[in-house]
Formats: C-alpha cells, sequence, structure tokens
C-alpha cells in the first residue's frame, strides 16, 4: 500500500517524494509514543502524522461504530485529529497517549451523538448492517456474500443479530453506547474507559450495567 | 474485606454476573460467583443469559465491518486530515490593505448603480464643492490698488520729442482715440483713448511745456484733453496753458477746452484774469464767450470736481455764486468802457445783455 501523501509531507507541510521525508518517517516509525508526542510537540508535522497513522484506524472504527453513518464517522475523524493538533501542546504526559487520543474521540462523538439526538429530524437514517447489505450496489460486496462457502442460514441469523443490536443499540443514552462500545469492541478495560471518559470505574460499571440490561431486554427473544 | 468473604447471596451475585461475563471481576469474585452460580439454577441461569449475549455480541459484525470493509473510507480521512492539516500549517496570507475594499465590491456588483451613483457625486461636487472652494480662496486674498507700471517714465517725458499726433477715427464721441507719435529713446507710438493714464500724462506733460514742443502739437494735445477737462490734473494743466503759453492760439484753444469746467472758481479766475490781463483781443473774447456760457442757466456744472484750496479762487473769503457773477458783470463793464479792441467792447457788451435777466433774477 502506497504511502499516503501526508505521510511523505515535510515538516513544513510540504508535500514531495524526497528521499529526506522518506526516511524520516520510516526513523519516526520506530520511536516509541511517548517520544513520537514529544517530537509532535516540537512541531514536527511527521511526527503528529505517524502518531495518526498508528491510532487512526481504531478511531475511525469507534466513530463508524457509534455514528453508524460513514459521514459522521468522517466528521468526527476530522474533528478529533485537527483538536488533537491544536491542543497537543498541552498534553503532559499524565496519561497516555491513547487515553487522550481517546477522549477527545468520545467527547466528540458525545457531542455529535446528543446533537443527533436533539434535532433526529435533521440526521440522515442511520445504515444498519441490514440496510446496508440490501442497498449493496458494489459488485466485489455482492460477490463476497455470494460465496458457496457460508452458511446461509447462519448468514440469516447474522443479519437478524444485527438489525436487532442496531435498534437496540439505538435505545442507549449516547454515555452507554459509548461504554458498551469500548468494552465490547474496542476490549477497553473498565478502568481504561474511566479514564478516557474522565470518570471513575464504579460510574463505567454503572454505564455498562445499564446498557447491558437494555440490550438484553431487547435481544431476549433471539437466543 | 468483600462481601463474598462473609456470606454470598443472589442479590450480591446477580449484579456481577454481567461483569463477570466480559471478565471485569477479580479473581477472588470469580472464585466466589463460581461457587455461588454451582449451588444456584437461579443465579446460573442468569450467567447462562450474560453468557449468551456476549456470543451473540461476538457473533454479530461490527459496524465499523461492514461499513469500511475496503478501507476507502479510511484513505479517505486520511487525506481530508491531510488537506486541512496544510491549511493549519500554511502561514496565514496576510491581504494586503486595500482602502474602500467594501465599496469596490460593492460597485463591481451593482455596474448600473455604481454608475448612477458617480455621475451624482461628479454634479454635487461640480455645484457644492467647486463654488465653495473658490470662495475661500478669494476670501484669503486681500484687495490690492494694481496699478500698471507707467511705460513712459519722468526722465523720458522729459527728453521725448513729439513727432506727431493723429485723431484716428472714434465710435466714443466723448474722448476720441489719440495716436501720439513720439521719439524718446526709441521712436514710440502711442495708441490709445485720453482716458489712458500713459496717453494723459503725454498729453499733460506737453501742454504744461510748452515751451518744448510745437504750437501746434500743443493744439493738438489741448484738443484730446478738452474731453477730460474734468480731470483735476487736466485741468490744472489746460488752466496752466491758458496763463502761460506763449501762443494765443493756444492760449485760446485752453480756454475753450476749460469750457465744460467753467463753473469751477479757478476756471472762472483764469477766465477773469484773461479778460482783464491777457494782451490778445482773441483770448479776451474767448474768454467772455466761455464765462457767458458758463453762467447761462442750466449749463452751470455742478459736477465739476473743485480745485484744490490752494488754488485761487474767486470768492476767497467764501463768497458766494451772487459775488462771483457780480465780478464778472464788473469785468465785463469794464471792458465794455476801456477794452482797447472794439470787438472786445461790443462782445462784452452782448455778453452784459446776455447776462442782464439774471442779475434782475
Amino acid at each position: 500500500m502506497p504511502l499516503p501523501r501526508w505521510a511523505l509531507a515535510d515538516d513544513n507541510g510540504r508535500s514531495g517524494s524526497t528521499d529526506a521525508a522518506l526516511a524520516s518517517v520510516i526513523s519516526l516509525s520506530h520511536l516509541d509514543e511517548r517520544a513520537l508526542v514529544a517530537e509532535a510537540q516540537t512541531g514536527s508535522r511527521a511526527a503528529f502524522e505517524e502518531l495518526v497513522r498508528r491510532y487512526d484506524r481504531d478511531v475511525l472504527r469507534l466513530a463508524l461504530n457509534l455514528m453508524k453513518r460513514p459521514e459522521d464517522a468522517r466528521d468526527v475523524y476530522q474533528e478529533a485529529f485537527l483538536k488533537v493538533f491544536r491542543n497537543l501542546h498541552r498534553f503532559r504526559f499524565e496519561c497516555s497517549f491513547y487515553t487522550w487520543l481517546y477522549r477527545i474521540v468520545t467527547n466528540v462523538c458525545l457531542d455529535h451523538l446528543r446533537r443527533r439526538q436533539a434535532r433526529p429530524e435533521d440526521q440522515a437514517p442511520e445504515l444498519s448492517a441490514g440496510l446496508h447489505e440490501e442497498g449493496i450496489t458494489d459488485f466485489f460486496e455482492r460477490q463476497r456474500e455470494q460465496r458457496p462457502t457460508l452458511d446461509p442460514e447462519r448468514t440469516l441469523i447474522g443479519k437478524e443479530i444485527k438489525a436487532r443490536l442496531a435498534s437496540a443499540m439505538e435505545r442507549l443514552s449516547p454515555r452507554e453506547r459509548i461504554v458498551f462500545e469500548m468494552k465490547h469492541y474496542q476490549g477497553l478495560k473498565l478502568r481504561a474507559i474511566g479514564d478516557v471518559l474522565g470518570t471513575t470505574e464504579e460510574t463505567v460499571k454503572n454505564s455498562l450495567f445499564r446498557a447491558t440490561r437494555k440490550l438484553r431486554h431487547e435481544l431476549g427473544g433471539l437466543r | 474485606m468483600s462481601v463474598f468473604e462473609k456470606s454470598v447471596s443472589c442479590t450480591d451475585v446477580a449484579p456481577l454476573l454481567v461483569f463477570y461475563a466480559c471478565d471485569e471481576v477479580s479473581d477472588k469474585e470469580r472464585q466466589q460467583i463460581d461457587a455461588h452460580v454451582a449451588n444456584c439454577a437461579a443465579c446460573a441461569a442468569l450467567l447462562a443469559e450474560a453468557n449468551g449475549l456476549q456470543e451473540v455480541m461476538a457473533a454479530a459484525s461490527q459496524s465499523a465491518d461492514e461499513l469500511d470493509s475496503s478501507g476507502i473510507l479510511l484513505a479517505q480521512c486520511r487525506s481530508e486530515l491531510a488537506e486541512s492539516l496544510d491549511d493549519l500549517s500554511a502561514p496565514p496570507v496576510q491581504d494586503h490593505w486595500r482602502p474602500f475594499g467594501w465599496l469596490r465590491r460593492w460597485m463591481a456588483l451593482r455596474p448600473a448603480w455604481s454608475g448612477a451613483l458617480l455621475v451624482f457625486f461628479g454634479i454635487l461636487v461640480g455645484i457644492q464643492v467647486v463654488p465653495r472652494l473658490q470662495n475661500a480662496t478669494s476670501d484669503n486674498s486681500q484687495a490690492m490698488n494694481v496699478t500698471a507700471k507707467p511705460r513712459l517714465t519722468d526722465e523720458q517725458l522729459a527728453r521725448m520729442v513729439v513727432g506727431g499726433i493723429n485723431f484716428p477715427p472714434s465710435s466714443d464721441a466723448g474722448s476720441p482715440d489719440v495716436q501720439v507719435q513720439l521719439s524718446a529713446e526709441q521712436p514710440l507710438v502711442l495708441n490709445g483713448n485720453v482716458q489712458d493714464s500713459d496717453m494723459r500724462r503725454v498729453l499733460t506733460y506737453v501742454v504744461q511745456n510748452g515751451e518744448r514742443f510745437d504750437a501746434g502739437v500743443r493744439l493738438d494735445c489741448l484738443e484730446a484733453l478738452k474731453a477730460a477737462s474734468r480731470d483735476l490734473q487736466v485741468r490744472q494743466a489746460l488752466i496752466a496753458a491758458a496763463r502761460k503759453d506763449q501762443n494765443p492760439a493756444v492760449r485760446m484753444k485752453a480756454l475753450e477746452s476749460l469750457r465744460d469746467a467753467a463753473s469751477d472758481d479757478a476756471v472762472r479766475q483764469v477766465l477773469l484774469d484773461a479778460l482783464e490781463h491777457d494782451a490778445n483781443p482773441g483770448v479776451r473774447v474767448e474768454a467772455v464767450n466761455v464765462l457767458v456760457g458758463s453762467l447761462k442757466p442750466g449749463e452751470s456744472e455742478d459736477m465739476v470736481p473743485r480745485a484744490p484750496k490752494a488754488t485761487p479762487s474767486v470768492n476767497p473769503g467764501g463768497l458766494g455764486e451772487e459775488q462771483s457773477i457780480e465780478r464778472v458783470v464788473r469785468v465785463l463793464e469794464q471792458l465794455q468802457r476801456r477794452d482797447p479792441s472794439r470787438y472786445v467792447r461790443v462782445r462784452s457788451a452782448a455778453a452784459l445783455r446776455q447776462i442782464g435777466p439774471r442779475e434782475v433774477e
């Protein structure tokens, strides 16, 4: 996979495929997180972009799972990393960069979710898994779903689960949704989630308990 | 000390089964939950339900897998972020100062209104601003009497020679045009009116300094000055000529030129002196004629400027018009009786007759 354009940009933001820029990227990739953040705090554009490259997959994944819409997830991605870029000089290493980054991302997601809840009429419908598959137009996507090795019964059950789960997730509050998402899909421990959300582990536990109870109620007849 | 150390009940276990299923309990709690569930069917069922939910969650594919399975969205996000970072990292473009930028934008978008506005503004400036500027300029200037520098100096006048005087045709009957050919340091021709200062200076100089110029020139000068006899300077020159000029014709001409100013005391005194003392009978007759003319009703020249006080007057003690007339009559009576010229005596008698009715009045 070729390096993206920003990966080859120098510290002044000029894009170029010079050997020096490539060497800079390669050398930065071996730095640990703390050194990389420190380098980025000095104004190094390449160091910041290396940080982005390390974490942006997880960030986009979290945003997609929470927002359910590619457009919203893209907005969250942009807004979150631009906030990181503008406020990186304020990061004091009191927590891990990962936690600090996720705190920003979850706050942006919370803002978007709360805005969506406040004005649902302005929002486009979420692309639930079932609806998304029904609307597949990409040839390769269709080919993958038509592989003969795939069990049709299991596929049908999976669709049903996804649809019910998407509907159940809609009944969660933004914070419960984030806690559940970070616990089950991001694999974070409750303590880490508390750090990300800036709250205690007990509060996170309460949120997870309420979310689980709501989901169990919604998905009761599924098994 | 945990609650599980003393007694473990269903009430204590049930809330923890969710966290047990997702591996968020401590090892000790896990052991006690396992022990309790092994002996409690209800809690075992709840745990099975929690585990089932976990399995369902694990079986369900994530939205991220569905929405960005090919990674295109991630590439788009990276590209957009790079562009945003480029914008943030780029030095701020300092737009140089443009005065009235808003006005230029407004005019660019509304050409018709802009044209009308410019025309109106031009008219407004022409009507209001320009006159005010002109007034302001004139207010700052002080009134000054500007006198043209005479082309002829006194030295040139003293050395000039008059070659000839012509009277070209003129539309102005009151003050005819005059052309004076001079020869001072170099030949010079003056063309103009007797009202012109240079012309008047030359003419009066010739009259006052008659000994230096030909009699014919003097006569021509007197003819030209006749139209300006009411001017004090000219009148004094005419009076001087009437008194002093050696040529009787010139004196006669001088008296004739003073006809329009005969009511002036100084002029009348000159006329009386001429009657009494001039040796030429023609001059005396001319003086009689001018005096009689000045005494006719309706011909008095009230508007004639008076001579300076230094000028000899008929009534130096403040005598009135009647006293002046009495003196004229007395002089005429003397001429009528004693003048050696018969013509003068006859003319004086005729003058007395003309004046007579006036005395009756």
